[in-house]
C-alpha cells in the first residue's frame, strides 16, 4: 500500500499496483443542454473495488452506463481493457464482452429458465458449446449459492435470488470487470445482504468491480476506493477510512451527514 | 412458503398469497351443500324483481327454442344437400376430389404426428425442469375443438352418398393414429417433429397441387429451415468448419430442393376452380402464415433509427391500413391488370388476390407487434446490450418473444378477422364460402323459395366453428406461456 491516496479529487490515482482496467479521461455527458457528466477523470485497477456514491442526479449511473456505451458520452475517452470506445459497432461488442453489468431492476429475460438466462450470451456471443456453459452455469449458481432454482423461471424467484442470478449472468461472460448499478436498491432490507455478500465474496476473490450503491456499510467494508459525485463530477475521492472519517469537502460532509 | 410446483401446462405463478388463494379457491366445492333447489331460489328467486325477470325471460327462451326446433324440423334442407361440393370445395373438379382427400390426410398425418411428438418432448422438457406437466387426454383434445369437429359432423350429415362418411371417419382415424404414433417415437426422432410437420405440407400441397414452380420454392424455403435447424444442432461451436457447415449446408440442400421440384414441375394444377371452405381456410392459412413474418419485419422496420426503412414502412402500414381492404382487391383484379407490360404473363385472379390478403394483414399485424415491441420494458435490450449481443439477436432471442407473448390475443382477434374478410374476394368474381349462399339461392331450384335462411344459417354456423376454436386456442396459449406473469 505504498500510494495509498488520502482524501482529493484525483480518481486516477489508483489503489494497489494492477495495471488500469478502465481509464476515463475528460469524459463529458450531455442530455440535451443538461450536463451530466463534466470532465470525468478516473482510472480502475485491476482486482480493485471503487464505490461510486453520491446525491440522486448527480450523474452515478450515467457513469458506468458511459463504460459498456449503454450511454455515449459526447467529449473524452474511455478506454476498457486497452479497447478504446469508439463509435465501432464491434468495437462496442468487444468492450461489453469484458465488462458484466447488474441492474438495479435485474433484468433476467422473464420467458427464459434462470439456467438459459445465464447460458444465454456464451452460447449466443461466444458460440459456447450447450453442455460446457451449462456445467460453467451451474459452477456460477453454486457461486451465488442458488443451484437449486436452475430450472425455474425469473418470475418464481424472490428479489434477492433474482439479483444473485442477474450476478452470475454477468459473470458467464467471465468478464475484466463488473459494473454494480446501484443492485440493491429495489430489494426489500432482509434479501440486501444475501446480495451485498454474494459481492463481497466477488471482491474477495479479486474481481474489478465498480459499484454506484447506497450501502454505505459495503463501501466502508470492501471499497478500495470511494468517489463521491455530485453534479457530475467526482468531487471527492479516497479511502474508506478517509472517506468517512475526515471528509474534506464541505458537499461530501453535507451528504454524509443527512446519510449516515 | 408453500412449494407450490409450476404446472407447465399452465404456467402462471402468481406469488404464493395468490396461489394460495387460488388453491383454496379451486378445491372448495363450487357451491358448498347447495342442492340445485336452494341454488335457483338464491339466484334466480331472491327478489320479487328477479322473480319477475326470470319468469319472463325463461319464458322467452323456452318460446325460442320452441321455434327454433320446430324450424329445424319442418325446414327443407335440400338446398345444402344439392349444394354441399360447392360449400365445400367450390368448382375444383369432381373428378380430381381425391387430390383434396388425400392432401388432407397427409396433412392430418404430419400434422397429428407432429403434434403427438411434440407434446411427448413438452413433457419430457417439464420433467428435466422439474414442473408438472399436464398430459392432455382425447377428452382435452373435444373439449379444444368440438365447435369444428361439430361442424364437420353437421356438414357430413347432409351428405347423399356414403364417400364423405367414410373420408370424414378415416381422417378421424388418421388423427387418432399419428398422434399416438408421434408420441410413440423415440426421442431423436421426436426432436424433428417440425421438420416432420414441414415435409408433410410440402407433400401434402403437391397432391393438392401438382409440382409448380410455385411449390418447388416453398419446398426448398422448408427444406433450407428444417437442415439449418439439423445443423444447428449437430454442429455446435464456433470453429470455422462448424460455422461453414451451420451456414452452408442448408443453403446447398434448399437450392438442391428447388431446382430438382422446379425441373420436375409438370404443370401445376392451378387454383382458378378453387372455392368453397376450402378457398376460405386456404386464404386465412396463407394470410396468417406470410402476414405473420413480413408483419413482424414491417414492425422491426418501423422502429429502424434509419429514415429509409423506417419512412417506408410507416407509408406502407398507413397506406394500406387507410383503405378499405374491398378497394386492394378491387384493385387488384382490375387496375393491377392494366399495369402490366403485354409480354409479362398477369398472375390469376385469386394469386393477385392472396398477395393482397397478405399485404393487408401484413400491415395490421405489423401494428399490433409494434404495440408489443413497446411493451417490452428497454432494461431487457440494455441487459442483452451489455453482455455483448448482436442487435439481430437481441431482437430474435430478448425482445420479440416477449413482445408476441403479450400481443397474443389483439393477434388472434385479427386471425379470425382475417377468417371473415376473405369472404371479400367474392367481390372480385371468386367464390368463396360465403358466396355459396347467395350462389345457392339463385339457383333455378331454389329461386324464390326464400332459403337465405337456411344458406346463411350454415354458414354462420361454419365461420363461427372456426372463429371460436381459434379464439378457445388462443386462451389456451396465453395460459400456457403465462402471459400477464412477469
Amino acid at each position: 500500500m505504498t500510494d495509498t491516496p488520502t482524501v482529493n479529487a484525483d480518481a486516477t490515482e489508483i489503489h494497489g499496483d494492477g495495471r488500469p482496467v478502465i481509464e476515463l479521461t475528460g469524459v463529458d455527458k450531455l442530455f440535451g443542454s443538461f450536463q451530466a457528466l463534466t470532465n470525468i477523470n478516473m482510472r480502475v485497477g485491476e482486482r480493485e473495488v471503487v464505490v461510486v456514491i453520491g446525491p440522486s442526479g448527480s450523474g452515478k449511473s450515467t457513469l458506468i452506463r458511459c463504460i459498456n456505451r449503454l450511454e455515449k458520452h459526447d467529449r473524452g475517452t474511455i478506454i476498457v481493457d486497452g479497447i478504446t470506445l469508439s463509435n465501432d459497432v464491434r468495437n462496442i461488442q468487444e468492450i461489453r464482452r469484458e465488462t458484466g453489468m447488474v441492474f438495479q431492476s435485474f433484468n433476467l429475460f422473464p420467458h427464459l429458465t434462470v439456467l438459459d438466462n445465464i447460458t444465454l450470451a456464451p452460447r449466443q456471443v461466444r458460440n459456447v458449446p450447450k453442455g460446457e456453459a451449462e456445467e460453467r452455469a451451474m459452477e456460477l449458481l453454486e457461486r451465488v449459492k442458488i443451484p437449486e432454482q436452475a430450472r425455474k423461471y425469473p418470475g418464481q424467484l424472490s428479489g434477492g435470488q433474482q439479483q444473485r442470478v442477474a450476478i452470475a449472468r454477468s459473470l458467464a461472460m467471465n468478464p475484466k470487470v463488473i459494473l454494480f448499478d446501484e443492485p440493491t436498491s429495489a430489494l426489500d432490507p432482509e434479501m440486501i445482504k444475501e446480495v451485498l455478500d454474494t459481492m463481497k465474496s466477488l471482491a474477495n476473490e479479486g474481481m474489478t468491480m465498480i459499484c454506484v450503491t447506497h450501502e454505505m456499510g459495503f463501501a466502508r467494508e470492501v471499497a478500495d476506493r470511494v468517489v463521491f459525485m455530485a453534479d457530475g463530477q467526482i468531487v471527492e475521492v479516497g479511502t474508506p477510512e478517509h472517506f468517512f472519517e475526515s471528509p474534506r469537502e464541505e458537499r461530501t460532509q453535507l451528504f454524509l451527514s443527512q446519510i449516515l | 412458503m408453500t412449494d407450490t410446483p409450476k404446472t407447465a401446462g399452465e404456467g402462471v405463478y402468481l406469488g404464493t398469497d395468490i396461489t394460495l388463494a387460488l388453491a383454496a379457491r379451486d378445491e372448495a366445492p363450487l357451491h358448498s351443500d347447495t342442492t340445485p333447489g336452494k341454488w335457483v331460489k338464491d339466484n334466480l328467486f331472491n327478489s320479487v324483481m328477479n322473480s319477475i325477470i326470470t319468469v319472463v325471460l325463461g319464458v322467452a327462451v323456452i318460446f325460442l327454442l320452441t321455434r327454433a326446433a320446430q324450424w329445424v324440423i319442418s325446414e327443407e334442407w335440400r338446398i345444402i344437400q344439392v349444394n354441399l361440393r360447392n360449400f365445400m370445395v367450390g368448382q375444383f373438379p369432381r373428378d380430381e376430389l381425391w387430390r383434396l382427400w388425400w392432401s388432407a390426410y397427409v396433412l392430418i398425418v404430419g400434422i397429428g404426428g407432429g403434434v403427438g411428438a411434440l407434446a411427448h418432448n413438452a413433457e419430457d422438457d417439464a420433467r428435466e425442469k422439474g414442473l408438472e406437466y399436464k398430459r392432455s387426454s382425447w377428452l382435452d383434445l373435444l373439449r379444444r375443438f368440438w365447435p369444428v369437429l361439430a361442424f364437420v359432423a353437421l356438414m357430413t350429415s347432409f351428405a347423399r352418398t356414403w364417400l364423405p362418411y367414410v373420408g370424414v371417419l378415416v381422417a378421424l382415424a388418421l388423427v387418432v393414429a399419428a398422434r399416438t404414433a408421434g408420441w410413440a417415437m423415440p426421442a431423436p426422432v421426436r426432436a424433428r417433429a417440425v421438420q416432420f410437420m414441414a415435409v408433410a405440407i410440402v407433400v401434402s400441397t403437391v397432391i393438392l397441387a401438382g409440382t409448380s414452380g410455385l411449390v418447388a420454392i416453398v419446398a426448398g424455403l422448408v427444406a433450407y429451415f428444417a437442415v439449418a435447424s439439423e445443423t444447428s444442432r449437430r454442429f455446435e461451436g464456433s470453429d470455422a468448419r462448424s460455422t461453414l457447415l451451420r451456414q452452408l449446408a442448408p443453403i446447398v440442400v434448399g437450392v438442391a430442393v428447388w431446382f430438382v421440384l422446379d425441373a420436375v414441375a409438370v404443370d401445376g394444377f392451378g387454383w382458378e376452380d378453387w372455392g368453397g371452405l376450402h378457398l376460405t381456410l386456404f386464404a386465412t392459412v396463407v394470410g396468417i402464415s406470410t402476414g405473420m413474418p413480413l408483419g413482424i419485419l414491417l414492425a422491426v422496420g418501423r422502429r429502424s433509427e434509419l429514415p429509409v426503412i423506417k419512412g417506408f414502412c410507416v407509408l406502407f402500414i398507413e397506406f394500406v391500413r387507410g383503405v378499405p381492404l374491398i378497394s386492394l382487391l378491387l384493385f387488384s383484379s382490375f387496375i393491377l391488370p392494366l399495369l402490366f407490360p403485354l409480354s409479362v404473363a398477369v398472375p390469376e385472379t385469386l394469386t393477385r388476390a392472396m398477395i393482397v390478403i397478405t399485404l393487408f394483414s401484413a400491415a395490421y399485424i405489423a401494428e399490433i407487434v409494434r404495440g408489443g415491441l413497446q411493451a417490452v420494458p428497454q432494461g431487457q435490450t440494455e441487459a442483452a446490450q451489455a453482455s455483448g449481443m448482436s442487435a439481430a439477436k437481441i431482437q430474435r432471442l430478448i425482445v420479440m418473444p416477449q413482445a408476441l407473448r403479450a400481443v397474443i390475443p389483439a393477434m388472434v382477434g385479427q386471425f379470425i378477422s382475417l377468417l371473415k374478410d376473405t369472404s371479400l374476394i367474392a367481390t372480385i368474381g371468386v367464390a368463396e364460402f360465403f358466396q355459396y349462399s347467395a350462389i345457392s339461392n339463385a339457383q333455378p331450384e331454389f329461386l324464390g323459395k326464400e332459403k337465405q335462411i337456411v344458406t346463411y344459417s350454415i354458414v354462420a354456423i361454419g365461420y363461427w366453428a372456426f372463429a371460436y376454436t381459434m379464439s378457445k386456442e388462443s386462451r389456451r396459449l396465453e395460459a400456457q406461456l403465462g402471459v400477464g406473469e412477469r
